[in-house]
């Protein structure tokens, strides 16, 4: 579609219209943004907005506050303040009872406390594994009691259950070693 | 084409003293819409309008202006009369030449 057509009015109208069609377009965009705003103020959605975005800016600048206070109070010593402005100690300082040695036990220690206590640390599995391979060693060779009692005395593991096993080995070992050194009469029945 | 054009019915009166500029416009009004185009431009410069924050700038100034005059009684018509000129003038210029750009290569 050409406008040379007309010469004069082609001119102008060049210019003119792209501007003009583009004022239409922005007219009735222009039209649909007030008609949703004039739908949402009269629903009174605007005030519900409003509130909105009042408790956003609040929620926002208290979180800013809080953040300026975290970082002088994390400074100052163990006690942190969360968001809600609670401070507690960074370690949980609660006392209970270990379920499985019967000590008292701070809840923030309770974990490492757990890991000596049932076996699952490294000292504790060196421990168990030295216990189980003297054990096997005693039982093979028939070793004194002496050694035996001095060696669960030494041992930190109290009501531990694999010592009890390896006790309870120990003892077997001690008893069949004490037979099996005993001189061997032969009964011969034949003999009058 | 005035075969495929439906334009409303004009008096004669009208038709007498029309401006040939004014029927070019709509010959070229109607061409936009036919082809789709016009829809195409209009989607691209609420898009751009939205991008830029044009719109978010409109609505707030409607809100603020319904508060005043009372959110609950105000016209449609008020809204627009009092959002046109302020709208019109703060598009963003890159917007604008983007629109006029693809309008002449329409026209072209």
């Amino acid at each position: 579609m050409s406008l040379s057509d007309d010469e004069n009015d082609s001119m102008s109208l060049n210019s003119q219209l792209p501007a003009h069609l583009f004022g239409d377009l922005l007219d009735s965009i222009i039209i649909d943004v007030a008609s949703e705003c004039h739908r949402a103020a009269r629903l009174g959605l605007d005030r519900n907005l409003e509130l909105e975005e009042e408790e956003m800016r609040l929620s926002a600048e208290a979180r800013a506050m809080v953040v300026d206070a975290t970082n002088n109070g994390e400074v100052n010593g163990k006690y942190i303040v969360d968001i809600f402005g609670q401070t507690h100690p960074s370690i949980a300082n609660d006392i209970f009872e270990c379920m499985n040695c019967g000590q008292s036990i701070m809840a923030g220690r309770f974990a490492p406390h757990l890991e000596k206590c049932m076996g699952k640390g490294r000292k504790a599995r060196l421990k168990a594994r030295r216990s189980s391979r003297l054990a096997q060693n005693r039982s093979a060779r028939g070793s004194s009691v002496s050694v035996h009692s001095q060696y669960s005395s030494t041992s930190q593991l109290s009501n531990n259950t694999p010592v009890r096993i390896m006790k309870k080995m120990n003892d077997f070992g001690e008893r069949f070693s004490a037979e099996i050194s005993k001189p061997i009469h032969l009964v011969n029945p034949l003999v009058p | 084409m005035s075969g495929t054009l439906n334009r409303p019915p004009t008096t004669e009166a009208e038709d007498v003293h029309e401006d040939p500029d004014l029927t070019l416009q709509r010959i070229i009004n109607a061409k936009l819409v036919e082809s789709g185009e016009k829809e195409l431009l209009k989607e691209l410069l609420r898009e751009r309008l939205i991008e830029c924050g044009w719109s978010d700038e409109m609505k707030k100034h409607c809100l603020s202006f319904a508060r005043k005059n009372g959110s609950n009684n105000v016209t449609l018509e008020d809204l627009i009369n009092a959002i046109t000129p302020k709208g019109r003038a703060s598009v963003p210029d890159s917007v604008k030449e983007e629109l006029l750009q693809r309008i002449r290569s329409f026209l072209a």
